[in-house]
């Protein structure tokens, strides 16, 4: 802990640690400073002067971002010597900044604006001519007006310190200072869109919220984000009954002040022509309207005469879908007596033991000294989780990874070790027997045919030489056929080196339906349902052509005659239109109350932001009411919280079960199938803008020379629809999918 | 009783009467006041706030720029805004609808507009027959604008050099 010093500041005595900045204890004490460049996360760079304070003893007034306290310093904020100073550089500021606040964005939540009302004059002396920038498009994300930008660099400085890459810098000098992009593509991060939030000025704005509404006539409403497993904290701004704009809201312990891009724009999906208004049911192969209650009686009628006995009904769901709706489907389908229920959609191996927890919390992730990434561009698929890790190698962890394809992460990876899926085991039990060795343990039976090579033995050492490891588990890992072998070894080798793990291999609300154990005990996993003679299904939120990972087969076997699909779906889908007897609409994101739980176990409990679409209703009332209609005992609820109560209070048990590692058959050439993060759910997929940026309309079938040859492709083929990328970056024996387009594959 | 005396001579002197006959008298000579309303009409102050009206620069370009400071600063809440981008990437308003019934005249809005779009005419004298008629949209106003520009340009000439 450090000392403790007394200061000064206004006359009012205040404490602070020696070396802190004056402006951090002033606003801690809430004692108001005029700043422009100044950011609590960010580096200080003392360029907009505003902060200019007096320090008694010091002949000029010094910025207080900037100047460091000491103790027994008396510091004046608003005295006649500050005013005059900070007045000054105001009227500089005012210089050439446009007076287009009636059309900008940034007018009325505007910092320039807000302090010009307490500290600009009335009128300009200025009568020379006004500096006008012209604007570089920037992408599909951020409008930029750059003829307001007052130079305080907090982007620049945002995309160099906490994006990790630096897009925009400052070129010029004097009066031709410009900040701009560096490259004419525009903006790439991933986290882009905190530029708007940072900029204190109307020079970086919301490119989709453009000219919309104004900031007065929102209202703010405090939500969670539910597209990845962090659940950042978020507002959601509404006006008539539409969700306008999602901005960040402070969470030290989850988001900080950060969110992803995915999580600020999703919510343009929303108002997609693509929603499901109302109530629709088949009959005799027409799509009819519907009221609700001839939807609810067509499927209970339906799941009565389809299911006579428990075992032919099967559940599955989104793993986006909330807590409360989650736990009331499970109980729903074990109230019918089965057992068929599952959200693990996009693996090919839903096995039911639980292999690999998560036990480190996302503060604690800024304090490791070396990650081990397997299977996962962590960057894109969890950008807060990254950002994290990004943190811990400022501060001088290293990271290795364990990949089918080099990603471009935002920080130097130490060791980067390319594995096709089918060979991930052996790679694996090769860093976990060249630990082993290393401190000279005895080897199970399983890794005495191992061999073991120089970037093994690079990898276990940097894992047992760091002090505060973690291994994390990503996605890619889904499509292996041997998942749990795969997770069995990455917490052996966390055992082994004494790390902490990370499984971000089940993304969204899956800790939610872990909670609630929303897959089978006894009965048949997502693929087992998609498969079996089962005659009666629910689809929660689920769009097979894209969640499903072997989506022609699902989407086969749910056109059966003698099956009677319900589904629940907020938004169309003509495949869905295909099989499905009767739609009911449910309340998409921001539209219902409902639970987070996040990597951290945290549940983070919301409420509708808006009311839902239509006629749309939120999908816990929607299975509330199936149940009643079908005399299922135990959905008394009223209220959702009434039903996230009884889901927290569930602790599952789970079983512990060794997963035996063996050298199983695997083909010669694996496809790894990964969506880009704007495809990753069913809101995301709707928002446009999203879709036109370069992370979004990415498409590709990445390849080796090698591969390419033994699967004959060549540049520019299409590997099941996807366009194909001769490169070395990929492992051998591997197609790397990454893409926003349905899956058109029968297996993958 | 000397009172008595006097209220008799008084009355019977006739001295209201002729009180009142001497103003019929001076009248008589004068100037008429009365205004024949609707044919006449008394002068307005520049600064008469009447019915509402939106405004056109002299290119024909609509001065709106959908602000909303207008809508934010009416005490009424009598106006509704919606916006967007046009096509040439200007600020501009899809919906401009001013509540008759609630507009309580108080030139608030025409305070606030930083474009001069907003502005009250000297019309006081109008009327709608159904209900729905007392929300005059963007069209409607842009119309009241365009017909009595010169009166309106006139007023703001007038009264500019007390701003």
């Amino acid at each position: 802990m450090m000392v403790d010093i007394e200061i000064e500041i206004d006359g009012k005595v205040v404490h602070g640690y020696p070396g802190e900045s004056l402006i951090s204890i002033a606003d801690r004490q809430g004692i108001d400073i005029p700043r422009f460049c100044y950011h609590k996360k960010l580096s200080v760079a003392a360029n907009c002067r505003m902060c200019l304070v007096d320090i008694e003893g010091n002949p000029t007034p010094q910025p207080a971002c900037s100047t460091l306290s000491s103790a027994g310093m008396k510091v004046h904020t608003n005295n006649e010597k500050a005013k005059t100073a900070q007045k000054a550089v105001m009227e500089f500021l005012l210089i050439n900044h446009p007076l287009d606040c009636p059309i900008c964005d940034q007018g009325g939540e505007c910092e320039l604006q807000d302090v010009a009302m307490e500290y600009g004059s009335d009128i300009s002396r200025f009568t020379e001519g006004k500096r006008i920038v012209d604007d570089k498009g920037i992408g599909a994300l951020i409008q930029t007006d750059m003829t307001r930008c007052i130079h305080c660099t907090r982007c620049v400085r945002f995309g160099a310190e906490v994006a990790g890459i630096v897009e925009m810098g400052a070129t010029g000098r004097g009066e031709d200072l410009k900040i701009e992009p560096f490259l004419s593509e525009g903006i790439q991060s991933e986290l882009s869109g905190n530029m708007i939030d940072v900029c204190p000025v109307g020079a970086l704005t919301s490119k989709p919220f453009r000219y919309e509404v104004r900031s007065w006539q929102m209202n703010s409403i405090q939500t969670i984000a539910r597209h990845d497993l962090v659940g950042s904290n978020i507002f959601t701004q509404t006006h008539k009954n539409k969700v306008k704009r999602v901005v960040a809201r402070d969470n030290e312990s989850i988001n900080e002040t950060w969110i992803s891009d995915r999580d600020r724009f999703s919510y343009q999906g929303l108002n997609s022509e693509n929603r499901v208004l109302i109530p629709k049911i088949k009959v005799k192969g027409e799509w009819k309207d519907a009221s609700w209650s001839d939807a609810l009686d067509f499927a209970t009628n339906g799941i009565k005469k389809n299911a006579k006995e428990g075992s032919q009904f099967g559940t599955l769901a989104s793993k986006n879908a909330t807590l409360e709706e989650l736990f009331l489907l499970q109980k729903f389908t074990r109230g019918l007596g089965s057992d068929n229920l599952d959200y693990r959609l996009d693996t090919s191996n839903p096995f039911n033991a639980k292999v690999l927890e998560s036990n480190i919390s996302l503060t604690e992730l800024e304090t490791i000294d070396h990650a081990l990434i397997v299977n996962s561009y962590l960057r894109l698929e969890q950008p807060m989780i990254n950002h994290r890790i990004r943190k811990a190698t400022l501060n001088g962890a290293s990271v290795s990874t364990i990949n089918a394809k080099a990603f471009n992460f935002n920080y130097r990876i130490s060791q980067s070790v390319l594995t096709s899926p089918q060979n991930t085991v052996a790679t694996l039990s090769g860093v976990l027997k060249a630990l082993l060795d290393k401190s000279s343990q005895t080897l199970p039976g399983y890794l005495n045919s191992v061999t073991i090579d120089q970037t093994h033995i690079d990898i276990a050492n940097a894992l047992s030489n760091a002090k505060h490891p973690v291994v994390v588990l990503g996605e890619h890992v889904n499509g292996n056929k041997c998942s749990d072998q795969v997770a069995q070894l990455v917490a052996n080798i966390a055992k082994a080196s004494e790390a902490k793990t990370l499984n971000a291999s089940l993304t969204g609300n899956a800790h939610s339906a872990e909670r609630v154990n929303f897959k089978p005990d006894n009965g048949k996993n997502a693929l087992q349902i998609l498969s079996s003679d089962l005659t009666a299904f629910i689809l929660f939120d689920i769009y097979p052509n894209f969640d499903c990972i072997e989506s022609k087969n699902a989407i086969e076997h749910l056109s059966r005659d003698d099956a009677f699909v319900v589904v629940m779906n907020s938004f169309d889908d003509e495949s869905v239109l295909s099989f499905a007897n009767v739609i009911l609409p449910i309340a998409s994101f921001y539209e219902t109350s409902g639970t987070h739980i996040n990597v951290d176990n945290i549940a983070q409990s919301y409420s509708a932001s808006v009311k839902s679409a239509g006629e749309s209703k939120p999908g816990w009332k929607v299975i509330k009411v199936l149940a009643d209609l079908l005399n299922l005992e135990g959905f008394d609820f009223t209220d959702s919280s009434q039903i996230a109560d009884e889901a927290l209070s569930l602790s599952p048990s789970f079983s512990e079960i060794e997963v035996p590692i063996s050298n199983s058959e695997m083909p010669n050439v694996a496809t790894v199938w990964q969506y880009t993060p704007y495809a990753s759910d069913v809101v995301v997929r709707h928002a446009s803008s999203l879709q036109q940026t370069r992370i979004g309309q990415m498409s590709e079938a990445s390849v080796c020379k090698a591969t390419a040859k033994l699967l004959k492709l060549s540049e520019g083929d299409l590997y099941n629809g996807i366009p194909v990328n001769i490169n070395e970056s990929v492992a051998e024996g591997c197609v790397f999918v990454h893409t926003h387009l349905p899956r058109q594959l029968g297996v993958i | 009783m000397i009172k008595k005396i006097k209220k008799i001579i008084k009355d019977f002197g006739l001295s209201e009467i002729r009180a009142g006959m001497k103003i019929t008298g001076k009248q008589l000579t004068n100037d008429k006041i009365t205004v024949q309303f609707p044919e006449e009409r008394t002068p307005i102050s520049p600064r008469f706030r009447g019915l509402l009206a939106l405004r056109r620069y002299p290119n024909g370009e609509e001065r709106c720029i959908a602000c909303k400071l207008c809508e934010a600063v009416c005490p009424a809440n009598a106006i509704t805004i919606e916006s967007e981008m046009r096509d040439d990437g200007t600020r501009r308003t899809t919906q401009y609808d001013i509540d008759l019934f609630k507009c309580i005249y108080c030139g608030f809005c025409e305070e606030a507009c930083p474009v001069d779009a907003i502005v009250g005419t000297h019309i006081f004298d109008y009327a709608f027959e159904t209900r729905e008629g007392s929300i005059i949209d963007k069209e409607g106003l842009m119309e009241i604008g365009d017909k009595h520009e010169k009166a309106i340009s006139k007023a703001r000439q007038e009264d500019s050099k007390y701003r």
